[in-house]
């Protein structure tokens, strides 16, 4: 009588609090959110549960047969899969709570919720997975949930036209992930339940499949990741994603969704440990995408874009951590979960906060028509201020121990491999980050009143400001936790294995180096620097943008048209490019398939106008050939022809 | 006793007169008249053959009571299509074709 045996529950009660919500939801308490948020709170009762078993030594994998031999499902449950379930259960029910307030005034406020529940069932089953056609089932479940939720608004165009876009680029993801699974498939299909992970983990299995094909699975399993995680170039749907509603930004962002990509990764990493090469590209995309989302971030005014950018950023910290990963092995994973639980904290405060800015301004999310809100809504903007440090790394908050991690981790990567380019990227990203995070919060919360809105802000109701207390909390004090959380989530793979495939894919660990001191507090310095700057250009004023801020301004246009990867994809790639190949296509259709079935249709028409002249509908020329048909049976029966 | 080739070559030539009616006429009335004679010339056979028993005999009745219902619908086609085109010319009936 365990909590763990119970621990399909975490996500067959979202699923349960979906139905209810979406029949019955509209004619219970305050029009719904009742159903959903018992459901998740029960979900992160049992999680919890869960987790003080993990915590005592027990795992599981169980599984039942499907509907082909070998096809399961199933759920397994070890520590890095509890941690996840906490996270996503426990974040969720704070946006949840937060939602009640919320979404108080919508008019689809059931819907909203059964959606959302959803999508944290979604998630739930996508950590709770225990072979990859079934985490690849619920990963498309998030994918639709994020559209509905996305376009929830979907009488502004703008926001069916952001869903769209985020299913469309993340199914450039889904279907590389795909070729991954099938490409492994054929390797491992003589075996009695092929796609389980427990032979992911096993060196006898990953021995047998050739090294090329090691590298193109773990390649296409990370072009999941990008699709799914918006790492570069796939990254352009998540700031279009803040057209739907606030607490859907949080979910992504935070709980579920995009964290499904790190996941993934963590999960299949012996497969990347066992490939040549295929960490380094995960390391320099992940520290590339760091840097690049951070100096998009600069430029933007939408206060949701910012964050969004931030989420982008933080998502490369962890890529690069599990890339770096390849030097010390089984750890990797331990320090690579801690940014991304300790970044669902306070990336979910953010955006909560972002949202009771919103909804004290009667939605208007332009940085420049805020300023002062600190004294009118005071909680929120503490509770920011917590978040916006976290997120900063500044010392001691969460955000500081995770990210002071990676970058040092990063630091040995280079020292031990030469390639210190991961290490520089997430280095210059840790100080546009203090920047462009302190630059929304000083734009945001102090100096004068920029607008009408921005004087008559008020602060939010209790339901949505308790969320925001307990989030900051966790964003500050979570970091408390790392010693412990590195042990517990980085056993989870055995490190003999992970030792044995590092040979595999040709990495070698190292002896942690001592690390230089100046390179020790340099995460430290590049946050404190960075929010100093941001304090000298936005509190102080001390230097004019203006004059910065211009069309005129080769750099200021490229930032501010985001590397031009928009017009890319959508002029060139799918106008252009696609344009012609659908003229290609379209001639095709009308002038060859149409072709062969007008022609046939033509020729029947022919054939038919010369043989219905035999119809003349006179009487006498139908008996005629009865009389004839008769007569001629006569003689064939009677044996005369 | 009559052999009974003569019966088979009356209802024959009787068949045929009936036969050559239907093709060649234009007359509706007619052409019910040439079908009676064909029902007939059949009669003359069933009964030609029973001569064992009675059952060719008790056919031709069936057929005979058969071919008058069908001369009354018959007659009763003629005479709306009459009514409809002022004719019973068989050729100007061939409204239905393409």
């Amino acid at each position: 009588m365990a909590w763990i045996d119970y621990a399909y529950w975490i996500a067959l009660l979202p699923l349960i609090g979906f139905v209810l919500e979406l029949f019955i939801g509209k004619y219970t308490y305050k029009r719904g959110g009742l159903f959903a948020n018992l459901a998740i709170l029960g979900s992160t009762i049992i999680a919890l549960g869960t987790l003080m078993d993990v915590l005592g030594g027990a795992r599981i994998d169980v599984s039942v047969p499907w509907f082909y031999d070998g096809i399961v499902v199933g759920y397994l449950i070890d520590p890095l899969a509890i941690v996840m379930l906490c996270m996503v259960s426990f974040v969720s029910l704070m946006i949840h709570l937060y939602a009640l307030g919320y979404m108080e005034e919508d008019p689809d406020k059931s819907l909203y919720f059964a959606e959302t529940s959803l999508f944290t069932c979604g998630m739930l089953g996508l950590v709770l997975s225990n072979n990859l056609l079934q985490l690849f089932i619920f990963w498309e479940l998030v994918g639709l949930c994020s559209y509905l939720l996305i376009g929830f608004w979907w009488y502004k165009p703008e926001a069916a036209a952001a869903g769209k876009k985020a299913f469309l680029t993340t199914r450039v993801g889904d279907v590389l992930f795909l070729a991954g699974i099938i490409l492994l498939y054929f390797n491992v299909s003589h075996l009695p339940e092929p796609l389980s992970f427990r032979y992911i983990f096993s060196f006898e299995v990953l021995e047998t499949i050739p090294p090329a094909h090691l590298t193109a699975i773990a390649l296409l399993f990370l072009g999941g990741a990008v699709g799914k995680s918006s790492q570069f170039p796939l990254h352009v749907w998540i700031p279009d994603a803040m057209e739907g509603p606030t607490t859907v930004s949080a979910l992504i962002h935070a709980a579920t969704m995009v964290t499904a990509g790190i996941y993934l990764v963590a999960r299949t990493y012996p497969i990347f440990m066992a490939s040549p090469n295929a960490l380094v590209v995960v390391a320099v995309l992940g520290g590339f995408t760091a840097l690049f989302a951070a100096t998009l971030g600069l430029v933007v005014n939408d206060i949701k874009r910012v964050l969004a950018y931030s989420t982008i950023s933080q998502l490369g910290y962890m890529l690069c951590m599990l890339g770096v990963g390849s030097i010390i092995g089984a750890f990797a994973v331990g320090y690579s979960l801690f940014h991304l639980i300790s970044h669902a904290f306070f990336k979910a405060l953010l955006f909560l906060c972002a949202g009771a800015v919103l909804h004290g301004l009667a939605n208007a999310r332009d940085l420049r028509e805020m300023g002062g809100l600190l004294k009118k809504m005071p909680v929120t903007g503490i509770a920011m201020l917590i978040g916006a440090l976290s997120l900063s790394g500044f010392p001691l908050t969460a955000g500081f121990f995770s990210k002071d991690r990676i970058i040092e981790t990063a630091y040995e990567y280079g020292a031990a491999t030469g390639n210190f380019l991961p290490w520089i990227f997430i280095l210059v990203a840790a100080l546009l980050t203090a920047i462009y995070t302190f630059r929304l919060w000083f734009m945001a919360f102090t100096g004068e009143p920029r607008s009408y809105l921005a004087e008559h802000a008020h602060e939010a109701s209790k339901i949505m400001t308790t969320p925001l207390i307990v989030l900051a909390t966790f964003a500050l004090f979570f970091g408390l936790a790392q010693s412990r959380f590195y042990e517990f989530v980085g056993a989870n793979f055995d490190s003999h294995l992970i030792e044995e495939l590092a040979h595999l894919g040709g990495y070698h660990f190292h002896e942690a180096h001592a690390v230089p001191f100046i390179v020790m507090i340099l995460p430290a310095i590049c946050a404190i620097g960075g929010i100093g700057i941001a304090y000298g250009i936005w509190y102080n004023s001390r230097v004019d943008l203006s004059k910065y801020i211009s069309k005129d301004n080769p750099i200021y246009k490229v930032l501010w048209n985001k590397y031009y990867l928009d017009y890319i994809f959508k002029d060139l790639i799918a106008e252009r490019l696609f344009g012609f190949v659908a003229l290609l296509a379209e001639a095709f259709d009308k002038y060859i398939i149409d072709g062969v079935v007008n022609a046939i249709s033509w020729i029947v028409i022919k054939i038919g106008s010369v043989l219905r002249k035999v119809q003349t509908g006179v009487v006498e020329t139908y008996a005629t050939a009865v009389v004839i048909g008769v007569v001629l049976l006569i003689m064939l029966i009677g044996g005369v022809l | 006793m009559i052999p009974l080739e003569w019966y088979l070559a009356l209802a024959a030539v009787l068949f045929s007169i009936g036969a050559y009616g239907i093709l060649v006429e234009r007359n509706g009335l007619k052409v019910l008249m040439c079908l009676e004679i064909l029902l007939n010339a059949a009669n003359i056979n069933l009964v030609a053959f029973s001569r064992e028993n009675l059952m060719g005999q008790e056919f031709a009745l069936f057929s005979i009571a058969i071919a008058a219902c069908e001369v009354a619908v018959g007659l009763a086609l003629l005479i709306m299509l009459f009514r409809y085109m002022d004719t019973i010319d068989l050729e100007t009936f061939n409204i239905l074709r393409w």
